[in-house]
């Protein structure tokens, strides 16, 4: 059986980078066994893929790297095992640089390039939701795309300064002038010069117009849920306001079933919605 | 129905068409056990047992078995490359499906490779697959706890089988319904040719199988499925429907058209292998994320997630009920939940 989407493909762990204080959340820089895994594996901002380790299992993770920038892929994991226990994501945090795990993907619907095309983008990420919209922020500053997007505005949140992912990359988007940075945390330290505040207050403060605008939103459902009001205030349509959802995956091609929710598939038919497409599926996820 | 000429065997006789399709490859068919019948690999055509109503489990693990590995893999230091299964299929034939079955299987072709990403597991063993289907023994009365009627489906329909058959007395009469049945009982030696009386017979009993047999009510899938839409959040319905529920997940493992599978790991002595197993829609660590939160934690959630997926999202999504009436998930309940009781209850909420 060629072609099978079950089987993962060999990649190697290049690069470990310790994305927060708390050193528990840590960016993983993949690189391809295999040449022509490398050249079939096509994507786009917003899709995940799952990482696999044989003798633990696979994991669903969003895609944080931008396939602007060619030859790797990175992925964003937090070590999951406060509540429930994660054995991928703890097996993963526990390897080193060198280390080979299998990836399959990608997969999911990526955010929609083409309809965000010529329009001012909203990009706005609390915590750790950050990933895909950093995957989404850094193809669309890339030189070749830039012009072909309009105005683009971030509001990037997290509850301390040690939890912000990206620093580098957030310091250097904040000195280019084709993008407005708002980086705020919930509370400050004794080194913090920057905002404070919650996200949806900042964005309240930004007010971002609506006009020819598409907001992007990834967060805790807490932040998602104070932060949907202050977009709807500003007269952004449920069509202009796109999210990614959660829901536990396996398969991620639509099979197994288990992130069912209505007649989608979160996995397959998501997991980027619009606010209008949720309204439409059961409040059940 | 085309219009292949009939065959038949005397029923005493099966076992030398069982022996010659076991020369073909591998027959699979009812065989009689402990608390009931199911659908086994025959060893000895002996064992073949037609004298069932329908089996205890759905033939669904014959496409989808409850457990199949896809990679085995060692672990430790002298881990060696990961080596994907290979099926290695033989031509197999199931033998005596009846029709709702028979229905069940062209469901789960639309969620498994006719719609989106194709399951190679599933397609490869239903293209190694001759699917001989066989009618309800009309004479009898039909379980109390079917309904297939009401999905449509006839006691003798011979729809989505390759062969047909049907008893007539102490023989079986078998018709070709696609080419590949047509040539595979023109290739066995043993069948007689049916006479005239044969044909009319098979004719007459597949149109007896469409009058009304078992429970049955006027249900329309575009109705039902906005039905459940409205209804979705009428928590004292949904409490009321699943009050007793054990989330034992019976009725899933049962089911002829429920999919949900898990993918894990699972190893012994360093000899590992990443395996799919079927998983149930009932169980509380279903949609239970590793942040800590689950949407469905509470049982009339998830007796609604598996109610609504039948008769609603499959038919949003696939355009089909994806319940074929076969009774066995009511039959199997340990605490009496009837789906066609609750999807009757529905139309009243």
């Amino acid at each position: 059986m060629s072609n099978n989407p079950y089987i993962p493909m060999p990649v190697k762990i290049d690069k470990i980078i310790n994305e927060v204080d708390t050193n528990d959340i840590k960016t993983f820089r993949l690189t391809f066994l295999n040449k022509e895994d490398e050249e079939k594996f096509k994507y786009l901002p917003g899709q995940f893929s799952e990482l696999s380790i044989y003798g633990k299992g696979e994991s669903p993770i969003g895609i944080a790297s931008s396939p602007t920038e060619p030859g790797y892929v990175e992925f964003t994991v937090q070590r999951a095992g406060a509540i429930v226990p994660g054995l991928v994501t703890a097996s993963l945090h526990d390897l080193d640089e060198g280390a080979q795990i299998g990836l399959r993907g990608p997969l999911g619907k990526s955010w929609p390039i083409e309809f965000l095309e010529k329009k001012n983008i909203v990009v706005v990420g609390g915590g750790f939701a950050f990933t895909t919209l950093r995957s989404l922020i850094n193809y669309m500053l890339h030189k070749d795309n830039r012009s072909r997007f309009g105005e683009i505005t971030v509001v990037y949140g997290a509850r301390n300064p040690g939890l912000l992912l990206y620093k580098e990359e957030l310091a250097a988007w904040e000195n280019r002038d084709d993008i407005k940075t708002i980086i705020t945390v919930d509370k400050g330290n004794d080194t913090w010069k920057g905002r404070e505040g919650f996200v949806p207050a900042v964005c309240k403060d930004v007010a971002p117009s609506p006009q020819n605008a598409v907001a992007v939103i990834c967060g805790p459902p807490v932040m998602i849920k104070f932060t949907l009001p202050v977009f709807y205030d500003l007269k952004f349509a449920k069509e202009n306001i796109l999210t990614s959802l959660e829901m536990r995956m396996k398969c991620g091609i639509g099979k197994c079933g288990r992130c069912n929710v209505g007649s989608k598939y979160v996995c397959n038919d998501g997991p980027v919605f619009s606010m209008a497409e949720l309204e439409e599926l059961p409040r059940d996820f | 129905m085309s219009d292949s000429a009939l065959k038949k065997i005397a029923i005493d006789k099966i076992n030398d068409l069982a022996a010659a399709l076991m020369q073909k490859g591998t027959l699979i068919a009812p065989v009689r056990e402990e608390k009931g019948s199911n659908f086994r690999e025959i060893k000895n055509p002996q064992d073949i047992y037609l004298d069932y109503d329908n089996t205890l489990l759905s033939p669904k693990n014959i496409f989808f078995p409850q457990m199949e590995d896809f990679v085995n893999y060692q672990l430790g230091k002298d881990a060696t490359p990961a080596k994907p299964v290979e099926l290695n299929l033989k031509p197999a034939f199931l033998f005596g499906v009846r029709p709702c079955d028979v229905r069940s299987f062209a469901i789960m072709d639309t969620h498994f490779y006719a719609v989106g990403i194709i399951d190679p597991y599933w397609k490869a063993r239903r293209d190694a697959t001759t699917i001989i289907g066989y009618a309800f023994d009309l004479s009898k009365p039909a379980d109390p706890a079917d309904f297939y009627n009401t999905l449509g489906i006839g006691a003798a329909d011979p729809e989505g089988s390759d062969i047909f058959m049907v008893k007539k007395d102490k023989e079986l009469l078998l018709k070709g319904i696609t080419p590949q049945g047509e040539a595979l009982l023109n290739g066995l030696t043993m069948l007689a040719a049916g006479n005239a009386a044969d044909e009319k017979y098979f004719t007459e009993y597949v149109k007896k199988g469409k009058e009304p047999r078992t429970r049955m009510m006027c249900l329309d899938d575009k109705t039902i499925a906005k039905k459940y839409e409205q209804i979705f959040e009428n928590t004292e319905y949904w409490t009321r429907m699943a009050d007793g529920c054990l989330s034992c997940g019976i009725c899933t493992f049962v089911c002829p058209t429920c999919y949900c599978f898990d993918i894990c790991d699972e190893d012994i002595f360093r000899q590992g292998a990443r395996r799919r197993i079927w998983d149930a829609c009932m169980f509380t660590d279903f949609t239970l994320e590793a942040s800590g939160h689950n949407p469905r934690t509470k049982v009339y959630q998830r007796l609604r997630q598996k109610v609504c997926h039948k008769y609603s999202f499959s038919v949003r999504k696939y355009d089909v009920i994806s319940c074929v009436g076969c009774g066995r998930c009511t039959r199997s309940c340990p605490v009496n939940i009837d789906i066609y009781s609750i999807v009757s209850e529905a139309m009243k909420a």
